[in-house]
C-alpha cells in the first residue's frame, strides 16, 4: 500500500487521532482535551493522513505551532501507525507541515525527538534540520535524552539574497539576477519588431511572445549570471502596472518557478523597479529623490522618500505616455517604429525653435489641478495638423517642400521640455535636488541633454542609469526584490493577481 | 515513486498531482477570470496534500488549449517554469482530448457516431474535435480538429457528412489531463510541444498607409 491522502485535520478527527496517539505513544500521550485544544488552536497547523479509499480511517497526523510574532514554528507532534510506516509517510507529512511554515514566512522550525530514535533523527536531518542542543533526560520514565533540532529557511535571504526576477509587463521579456546590489544579469527579449507593422504595442501580440521567450530568456539570464536555479534565494515579479494579458503570463511563470524551487516569491511594482534599479550601479538608492518615469506606456513624476516605504505619485499622463506620442508622430511623419529613435534621426539638423508647439498643460491656469501632469494627445493633433496645412500647401502649389527635421526637432523640443520642466518644477517645489531618470524614452539623446542643462542651472543631481537598466527589464525587478528582502520584508502570498493600474504606493503586493 | 503534475487552464484552473500513475490530489477552479490568481495556490495544495515538495517531480504536463487566449497562457507559462525549477520532464496535451478521455471512459464511440467534444470559443464560437474512441492504450483517437466554429457552421460540417455524433456535458479536469498523460506515456507518445494552440490570429488591424505621403492626414 502506497496511496494515501494528507488533508488538514478536523475536530471530528479527534477520536481517530487519540486511537493513533494512545498506540503510538501509549503512558506519554496527551490527553483528549489538550489534543482537542491543539487542533482547534489558533496558531495551530495540524494534518492527517488517510489511506486511499478508507478516508474515515486514519493512519497518521502530524502538527505544528507557528509564532507569527517570532517567525518561528514547533513540530508539536507527529505520529504515524505502526502498520503504515515505511512509505513515506513521515516525510509527506513533514513536507505539509513545512509546506505550511514557509507559507506563513516563518524563518525557523524547532523540533524535539528522542536520542533513541535514530529513523526519525535521519528523517529530520534529510529535510535540513540541524541538532542545536540536547535535553539531558527529558523523556522520563525511560530516562531518554531529546535532541533538539532546529530547521533554518534561507539562511542566506537576510544578508545577500540571490533574487531572480521577472518583467512583462509591456513587450520586454526580461529576466535578471541580482545578489544583493550586485547585477549579475540582464536578459531582454523584446517583441517589438512584431509591433512595428502596427504602429504600437499590440497586447496580445506581447502577451504572446512573452510565452514563447520564457525559457530562453531565462536560461541565458542564468548562464550569464553563472548561477543555476539551485543557487536562487527568492524569485521577484512585476504585478503592475502595465497590460494584463502580458502581467499575466509573468505572473504565472513566476509563481511555478517559486513553488518548484521551494523559495518565497515576492511581487512588486513595475515603476518602482525603475527607480530600484539605481542600486545597481551606486549600490544604494539616494533618497529623497525625484523621479521621472518615462517610456511607452508610462510618463509618471514620483517623489520618493524610501524605495520600500514612501513613494507618492506627484502626476502622471492624462492621455497618450509620451513614448507613444513619439510613436504616433513618427508613423504621421511617415517615419518607422518605434518613434522615439527615428525621430531622433529625423530630427538631425532641424530647428527645434523652428515651430512653436504646445506645452500642455503648464499654463497658470492648469497649475493648480495638473501641475505634475502630462498630456500630449493635443501636440500629437497640432503636429497632424501643421503637417495636413503643409501637405495641402504642396498640392496647391504655394510651397513646393516642408522640412521634416524641422517638424521632428520641434515635437521632440516640446516634448522634452514639458517633461524635464516639470520634473525641476518638482524637485524644486519639495526642495529635493536629485531627480533620476528612467523608462525607455531616455535613450533620447536630447532629453538627456536637455536634463543635464537644467539641472545643472538649478544645482540639482541628476541621475540617469545605463540604458538596459532604463528600458524594462527584469534585472530592476531583482532588484527591488532584493531591497525588500534585505529590510526584511515577508514574501508575497501565492494569490496575488495581475494589476494593471497598480498604484506606485504599493511597492510590494501582499 | 513517480510523480507527476497535470495543469490546465483552458476553462478554469486544474491542477492534478498523480503518484505512481494514481491521482494523489487534484484541484479544480472553476471561475475562469482569475488565472493569475488560483495557479500557484492551485499547485501549492496539491503538493502538500501529497506531502510532496517540486523537486519530487518528474513529469509536468499541460493542456495547451484550444482556449481563449489569456488564461490559456497562465497554465503553459507555470507548467514552462515548474519544470525548468523541478528538472521535471515537459509535455502537452490538447485539452479537448482529456475532456475526450472522460467522456469515452462513460461509453464508446465509432467511426459511425463519433463524440463530439465541444468547448466555449466565447464570440459566439466553440472549439471542438471529433473521436472515433479509445485506442489500446486508451487515447482518444481524433479524427477531426481541434477547429474554432460558428455552431451553425459546426452543424452544416456534420450534416454534410452525415454525422449524428454524442456530445458530452463533461469539463476538463487536471486528472483528466493527468490521466491523458500516462496513457500517452504508456504508448511513447508525450509530446514535447507545449505551444498554446489560439487558432486565432490577435486582434489586431494594421493602420492604413499614414504620414506625409498620404493624401490625408489625420490624429
Amino acid at each position: 500500500m502506497t496511496d494515501f491522502t494528507i488533508r488538514k485535520a478536523r475536530e471530528v478527527d479527534l477520536d481517530e487521532i487519540m486511537r493513533i496517539e494512545n498506540a503510538c505513544f501509549g503512558t506519554d500521550a496527551w490527553s483528549v482535551q489538550n489534543m482537542r485544544d491543539e487542533l482547534i488552536g489558533e496558531q495551530r497547523f495540524y494534518v492527517v493522513a488517510h489511506a486511499q479509499g478508507s478516508a474515515d480511517q486514519l493512519i497518521a497526523y502530524a502538527g505544528l505551532a507557528i509564532s507569527s510574532a517570532t517567525s518561528q514554528g514547533d513540530i508539536q507532534t507527529i505520529a504515524v501507525s505502526e502498520n503504515a510506516r515505511g512509505q513515506g509517510l513521515g516525510r509527506a507529512l513533514m513536507n505539509s507541515l513545512l509546506a505550511e511554515a514557509r507559507g506563513k514566512s516563518l524563518t525557523e522550525v524547532f523540533l524535539e525527538v528522542r536520542a533513541d530514535n535514530q529513523t526519525a533523527e535521519a528523517l529530520y536531518r534529510s529535510l535540513g534540520f540541524e541538532q542545536i542542543d540536547i535535553r539531558k533526560r527529558y523523556y522520563q520514565p525511560d530516562d531518554v535524552d531529546a535532541l533538539v533540532m532546529r530547521l533554518t529557511f534561507a539562511p542566506s535571504l537576510s544578508a545577500e539574497p540571490l533574487v531572480l526576477g521577472i518583467e512583462s509587463s509591456c513587450d520586454e521579456t526580461g529576466i535578471g539576477i541580482v545578489r544583493g546590489n550586485t547585477l549579475l544579469a540582464n536578459v531582454i527579449s523584446s517583441s517589438m519588431q512584431l509591433h512595428a507593422r502596427f504602429g504600437g504595442v499590440v497586447p496580445e501580440v506581447a502577451a504572446r511572445a512573452h510565452l514563447e521567450a520564457l525559457r530562453p530568456t531565462l536560461q541565458e539570464a542564468l548562464a550569464e549570471a553563472k548561477v543555476s536555479l539551485s543557487d536562487i534565494d527568492a524569485i521577484a515579479v512585476t504585478n503592475g502596472p502595465g497590460l494584463a494579458g502580458a502581467l499575466m503570463v509573468g505572473i504565472g511563470a513566476a509563481k511555478a518557478l517559486a513553488i518548484s524551487l521551494d523559495k518565497p516569491i515576492y511581487a512588486v511594482n513595475h515603476l518602482v523597479g525603475h527607480v530600484g534599479v539605481d542600486v545597481l550601479e551606486r549600490g544604494t538608492l539616494e533618497t529623497p529623490t525625484i523621479a521621472l518615469l518615462v517610456s511607452g506606456g508610462h510618463t509618471s513624476l514620483l517623489l520618493v522618500r524610501d524605495l520600500i516605504n514612501d513613494v507618492e505619485l506627484l502626476g502622471e499622463t492624462i492621455d497618450d505616455a509620451a513614448g507613444e506620442a513619439f510613436d504616433k508622430v513618427s508613423r504621421l511623419l511617415g517615419l518607422g517604429y518605434p518613434g522615439g529613435p527615428e525621430i531622433d534621426r529625423a530630427a538631425e539638423g532641424g530647428n527645434p525653435q523652428a515651430l512653436r508647439f504646445p506645452r500642455a498643460l503648464t499654463l497658470p491656469k492648469d497649475m493648480d489641478k495638473h501641475r505634475y501632469d502630462f498630456s500630449f494627445s493635443g501636440l500629437k493633433t497640432a503636429v497632424a495638423r501643421h503637417v495636413e496645412v503643409a501637405q495641402a500647401k504642396i498640392e496647391s502649389g504655394e510651397a513646393t517642400e516642408f522640412s521634416v527635421a524641422d517638424v521632428a526637432a520641434s515635437f521632440r523640443e516640446a516634448v522634452v521640455d514639458v517633461l524635464i520642466g516639470k520634473a525641476i518644477n518638482a524637485c524644486v517645489d519639495h526642495g529635493v535636488m536629485r531627480l533620476l531618470l528612467g523608462g525607455g524614452v531616455v535613450a533620447n539623446r536630447r532629453l538627456r541633454e536637455l536634463a543635464q542643462q537644467r539641472c545643472n542651472e538649478k544645482g540639482i543631481e541628476l541621475r540617469i542609469p545605463a540604458l538596459s537598466l532604463c528600458t524594462d527589464n527584469g534585472a530592476m525587478i531583482a532588484a527591488l526584490g532584493a531591497q525588500l528582502i534585505m529590510a526584511g520584508r515577508s514574501p508575497s502570498s501565492l494569490n496575488f493577481g495581475a494589476d494593471s493600474t497598480l498604484s506606485v504606493t504599493t511597492v510590494q503586493s501582499p | 515513486m513517480s510523480v507527476l503534475l497535470a495543469i490546465d487552464t483552458s476553462a478554469g484552473t486544474s491542477v492534478a498531482l498523480f503518484r505512481d500513475r494514481k491521482l494523489a490530489a487534484e484541484v479544480n477552479v472553476v471561475d475562469n477570470m482569475k488565472h493569475a490568481e488560483t495557479i500557484g495556490t492551485a499547485i501549492a495544495q496539491v503538493l502538500i496534500e501529497a506531502g510532496l515538495t517540486g523537486r519530487d517531480v518528474q513529469e509536468v504536463v499541460v493542456g495547451r488549449g484550444p482556449a481563449p487566449f489569456t488564461g490559456l497562457r497562465v497554465g503553459i507559462a507555470a507548467a514552462v517554469m515548474f519544470a525548468e525549477g523541478s528538472g521535471a520532464r515537459l509535455s502537452g496535451v490538447v485539452s479537448l482530448d482529456a475532456i475526450a478521455l472522460s467522456a469515452l471512459s462513460q461509453g464508446g464511440a465509432s467511426e459511425a457516431q463519433p463524440m463530439l467534444v465541444t468547448t466555449d470559443a466565447r464570440r459566439s464560437e466553440v472549439y471542438w474535435a471529433l473521436y472515433r474512441g479509445l485506442n489500446a492504450d486508451g487515447v482518444p483517437v481524433r479524427i477531426e480538429g481541434p477547429l474554432v466554429s460558428k455552431p451553425a457552421a459546426l452543424d452544416e460540417i456534420l450534416a454534410a457528412r452525415n454525422l449524428k455524433p454524442q456530445t458530452t456535458e463533461l469539463r476538463i479536469t487536471g486528472a483528466a489531463v493527468g490521466e491523458l498523460a500516462l496513457a500517452l506515456s504508456a504508448m511513447g507518445s508525450l509530446d514535447p510541444d507545449v505551444s498554446a494552440l489560439y487558432l486565432r490570429a490577435p486582434d489586431a488591424v494594421e493602420p492604413k498607409a499614414p504620414g506625409v505621403f498620404g493624401k490625408r492626414v489625420s490624429s
